[in-house]
């Protein structure tokens, strides 16, 4: 369904000069499943979701979302694609309904489908009460729940979910994080990046840990722990990423002497 | 550009159109505030003017006793009030006789101290003198003195013949400026009146001196008048708006969306970046043409309510109402003009990363606009062909000269007008679309700016070549190095010194700067100037070409010439040099050596490198071209040198070298010298240069240029089967606009 290839995104920041965000990461996620990108803030999960819903646009590698390639047929991709990250904001100026409706009508779906398809996910996320709300008004466990909705209008096979629990007091987390296991539960593909252990641990099918733009490893949970002879995820993943740091730094401390103190992106491999 | 689907166009459109009627600060800034304005500008100017009274000015004046016998000027401590047209007038000038003082015969040059004292702390605003012997000469000159019959001119009678006085005055004070005018209106009426009764005198009648008289007849009717006087005002007041108009939507929904986060959202959706554009393109384009149409309305209906009311005073029964057929125009107008502010206006605010942000960029918008605006409200600037192919100008132009009533007179320039402005739009539109395909625009974030980090980061992020930003900061360097040292360099008086100036300036402005530029921002200045060597085929082809093209380019500059009329002193500037010994030689050797490498270097070689990575050759070239031909002081020569350029451009991308460009140009320049001289010197009756020599506005016959033309195409037709290595950002933008091969999806 989803299929990365040594995917790499570079650009040049002014303070650290070329960077690498995402250094040649392979992955696939398939239908049925949650597939769960985690990793500290800056390690490249956000770039790496952006390049697969098309919009950034990979440096090198390959990605294919639904048989589509991201960088070629970049509309298709998107007509795929259910994409929802912190920074998917909603309109001020627009009820709960006439949003919904807004993106339904943009993947252009048949009227009396989309009245459906609309019907269906406000009963179903409990939103009938806030239908005609505008965004200014809502409370962020609302705008959460309408930004589920407008991914979903479309009812896409693929959906993308960017640190959508950042901010999120633990009840409308809890309520999110329940919708997500039912959309893979109804066969979609389900991307889910994420820094809380808890929540990967609890929902992912399968997990890759990133940091500095490289995959370190990945494999289901059980996978994770009988290959690193850990059971806490969360300290396997602290395992993980300094032993990664470690070698970084007394392996090649030149190479990566240009990233910053939070160590947020990796240094351009040499070619 | 990708296709763009209606349906979601319309869609956005609605959406955008929505929000912002939604918003109430908007509909209070396109709706109610033009409806308001108006009507309480007015208010404030009849208040305001009710307070604007203008203030009597103190005249000093010494040497009275010169003025008797003489008709009187001065009554009391006013001026004798037969010397104004208008009772009123005279309580603006008060006198003040000064019988204390006497400064002899003063001395041309300052003043004397104590005036140049009075008139600084403003005890008066000007002080008039009758020196001594005033009186005396003006006697004799009564007298009729025996006329000198070899000063026949009214110029060569010599100052010292007339009885003089002196009018001191402050020209750094506003209020000693306006004393010095009524005084002088006063002291004309008086000196005219004087003449007269000395004719009397004389028994000649007065009619000798004035023997003119004629009677003004307006054959314009008073519909016409009032048309006139609204033709400046009206488009000038529409296009203001319809910028205005265009720029706080524009800003709203680009930067406010980025700063908000929808932006993610819809860029995340099925929508096109184009569909987007031209969604948010059209709603900023209602908002333009309302807020134009309102404010136009607004103050029609203003204006023609004062009219109405206040026919009793002759400037406003002059100014008449607006007519009906001009708002028909200027809504036709309004059109394309909102279509190109609010492309430009979304392009610019594409870019803002927040409201904050966008607001700033109004005004560089404005410094550009209001130029090209004002230059048709200049006294004298009429539609020609010239100005019709000056965006904004030519509309503006176009629309006064309609509005006017000389419709049938500017029809012809109806269709270049709306050619040029149509090329602007798309121009804009595709601008704002490649704004909206930028990733370091859309996602652009707020960098802290340190003058030492950013150094370092051009000494260690050196590409092989530099980028965009890199080679347009070049151009605009050499732009405003150029500037600043053509008033710095002394004009050459002879060839030495002209050849001297050419060199250093070519070398020093243009050429060093742009190989030190290669040096120190670029890891490899020699893939950035194209220091590669070529084969010959290539440097011979380019020859060619420029020898070929050179009619074409000759009869481009005499297109231009004739389009845009140059002074022809400007253009005979090197004429003046040819006539000394050896001149020709050393002016084809420098002329076409010295610039074809400088500016080779500069505008093919760094520019162009950096131009490249935007991922689009042509427009890389294009831009290229553009401060090439900006780079040369004459605006026509500009046009050419720009055209030319393109040609240079393609040649040095084409056959990845500098070399067969420096050829080119180098030939170019020398054709253009030798054909400047020689087609001067052409004997007439020779059959040959008869035949290739054309009459009118082209030195050279049309089969000639024809030929030249299609003789250039086709060696550019053969640089175009050169094979030459891609920029990877135009690898990449070859890959995007191919059509893509339609997977086929897997099944869900």
């Amino acid at each position: 369904m989803v299929h990365v290839s040594n995917l790499t995104k570079h650009y040049t920041d002014l303070q650290r000069g070329k960077l690498v965000a995402v250094a040649g990461i392979d992955f696939d996620a398939r239908p049925g499943e949650i597939f769960g990108l985690l990793g500290p803030n800056g390690a490249g999960k956000t770039t790496a979701l952006r390049i697969l819903s098309t919009m950034l646009r990979p440096s090198g590698g390959r990605v294919t979302v639904h048989g589509y390639d991201v960088l070629t047929q970049p509309a298709d991709v998107r007509r795929c694609i259910g994409f929802m990250s912190a920074n998917t904001a909603i309109y001020d100026r627009m009820t709960a309904w006439e949003f919904v409706e807004y993106f339904g009508r943009l993947h252009e779906l048949e009227e009396h489908v989309l009245r459906q398809q609309m019907e269906a996910l406000f009963d179903r996320l409990q939103m009938n009460n806030i239908r005609d709300l505008l965004g200014a008004r809502m409370s962020t466990g609302m705008k959460q729940k309408l930004s589920i909705a407008r991914a979903l209008v479309h009812d896409p096979p693929v959906v993308i979910f960017d640190e959508a629990t950042v901010g999120l007091d633990v009840l409308v987390a809890r309520a999110l994080i329940q919708t997500i296991a039912e959309l893979r539960d109804h066969g979609k593909c389900v991307i889910f990046s994420t820094h809380i252990m808890r929540e990967a641990e609890r929902l992912c099918d399968r997990i890759a840990i990133m940091h500095r733009g490289k995959i370190l490893t990945q494999g289901t949970v059980d996978e994770l722990r009988e290959r690193h002879s850990e059971e806490d995820l969360e300290e396997l993943f602290f395992r993980l990423i300094s032993a990664q740091e470690e070698k970084e730094h007394s392996g090649n401390s030149a190479e990566y002497s240009k990233t910053s103190p939070s160590g947020e992106l990796a240094k351009e491999e040499p070619a | 550009m990708n296709t763009v689907r209606p349906r979601h166009v319309w869609l956005i459109f609605l959406r955008e159109l929505r929000d912002q009627l939604r918003d109430r600060r908007t509909l209070f800034m396109i709706l109610v505030l033009p409806l308001l304005l108006y009507p309480l500008l007015g208010m404030s100017f009849f208040q305001v003017t009710q307070f604007l009274k203008e203030h009597p000015s103190t005249v000093w004046v010494a040497g009275t006793e010169e003025l008797d016998g003489l008709l009187p000027l001065l009554d009391g401590d006013r001026l004798d009030s037969r010397w104004f047209t208008d009772a009123t007038r005279r309580e603006l000038v008060h006198v003040a006789v000064r019988e204390d003082v006497s400064f002899g015969e003063p001395e041309e040059g300052p003043p004397p101290a104590p005036v140049k004292e009075w008139l600084q702390r403003n005890d008066c605003d000007v002080f008039v003198y009758f020196p001594p012997g005033f009186g005396q000469r003006f006697n004799m000159l009564q007298q009729a003195e025996p006329f000198d019959e070899s000063a026949r001119a009214l110029e060569d009678i010599p100052a010292t013949e007339a009885a003089g006085l002196w009018i001191w005055h402050n020209s750094a004070k506003e209020k000693s400026r306006i004393a010095l005018r009524r005084v002088q209106d006063v002291l004309a009426r008086w000196n005219n009146a004087l003449g007269k009764e000395n004719l009397v005198g004389l028994s000649i009648s007065p009619v000798v001196s004035r023997p003119l008289a004629w009677r003004l007849v307006d054959t314009a009717h008073k519909g016409q008048r009032g048309a006139a006087s609204w033709s400046k005002t009206l488009p000038f007041v529409l296009l203001v708006w319809a910028l205005t108009g265009a720029f706080y939507p524009a800003v709203d929904l680009c930067a406010g969306e980025k700063e908000r986060g929808t932006l993610e959202t819809l860029l995340s959706s099925s929508a096109d970046r184009g569909e987007i554009v031209w969604g948010k393109l059209l709603t900023v384009m209602v908002f333009s043409m309302s807020t134009a149409v309102l404010n136009l309305l607004a103050l029609g209906a203003t204006g023609w309510f004062v009219v109405s009311h206040l026919q009793a005073l002759p400037a406003v029964a002059a100014l008449g109402t607006p007519p009906i057929s001009a708002m028909a125009y200027l809504l036709v107008a309004l059109v394309p003009v909102s279509a190109l502010f609010s492309a430009l206006c979304l392009a610019l605010s594409a870019f803002a990363r927040s409201t904050k942000e966008g607001q700033y960029y109004l005004m560089p918008l404005l410094l550009v606009c209001l130029p090209l605006m004002v230059l048709p409200l200049a006294p004298g600037t009429e539609l020609s062909i010239g100005n019709s192919l000056i965006p904004v100008t030519g509309i503006m132009l176009l629309l006064r000269s309609m509005i006017e009533g000389n419709l049938a007179e500017v029809i012809r320039y109806v269709p270049i007008v709306v050619c040029v402005t149509l090329a602007c739009c798309y121009a804009a539109v595709r601008w704002a679309v490649d704004q909206f395909n930028s990733e370091q625009v859309l996602f652009r974030e707020s960098e802290r700016f340190q003058l030492g980090m950013w150094l370092r980061h051009l000494a260690r992020d050196r590409g092989p070549t530099p980028t965009v930003a890199e080679a347009i900061f070049c151009g605009v360097l050499l732009l405003v190095v150029e500037f600043f040292m053509s008033f710095a360099l002394p004009t050459p008086r002879n060839l030495s010194e002209f050849v001297t100036l050419l060199v250093v300036s070519q070398v020093a402005i243009i050429g060093m700067p742009a190989v030190l530029m290669a040096i120190l921002l670029t890891r490899s200045p020699r893939q950035t100037l194209l220091l590669r060597r070529p084969s010959f085929v290539a440097c011979m082809m380019a020859f060619l070409a420029a020898v070929v093209f050179h009619p074409t380019a000759n009869a481009l500059q005499s297109l231009v010439i004739y389009l845009f009329p140059v002074n022809e002193g400007a253009l005979a500037f090197l004429d003046q040099f040819f006539d000394e010994p050896g001149a020709f030689g050393i002016l084809l050797a420098t002329f076409a050596i010295v610039p074809a490498i400088c500016e080779e270097l500069a505008f093919r070689g760094f520019i162009l490198s950096g131009l490249r990575h935007t991922g689009y050759k042509w427009r890389a070239i294009a831009i290229s071209s553009i401060f090439f031909g900006v780079i040369h002081p004459i605006f026509q020569q500009s046009l050419v040198a720009c055209m030319v350029g393109m040609v240079i451009g393609y040649i040095a991308v084409q056959s990845n070298s500098l070399l067969p460009g420096i050829l080119f140009h180098m030939t170019h320049n020398a054709l253009a010298l030798a054909a400047s001289k020689w087609t001067a010197e052409v004997p007439a009756g020779n059959p040959w240069t008869e035949r290739l020599l054309g009459e009118g506005i082209f030195h050279y016959a049309w089969y000639v240029i024809a030929i030249s033309s299609l003789a250039t195409l086709a060696i550019l037709g053969w640089f175009r089967r050169l094979s030459y290595p891609k920029f990877e950002e135009e690898k990449l933008r070859e890959l995007l606009d191919r059509p893509a091969s339609r997977s086929i999806p897997e099944a869900s």
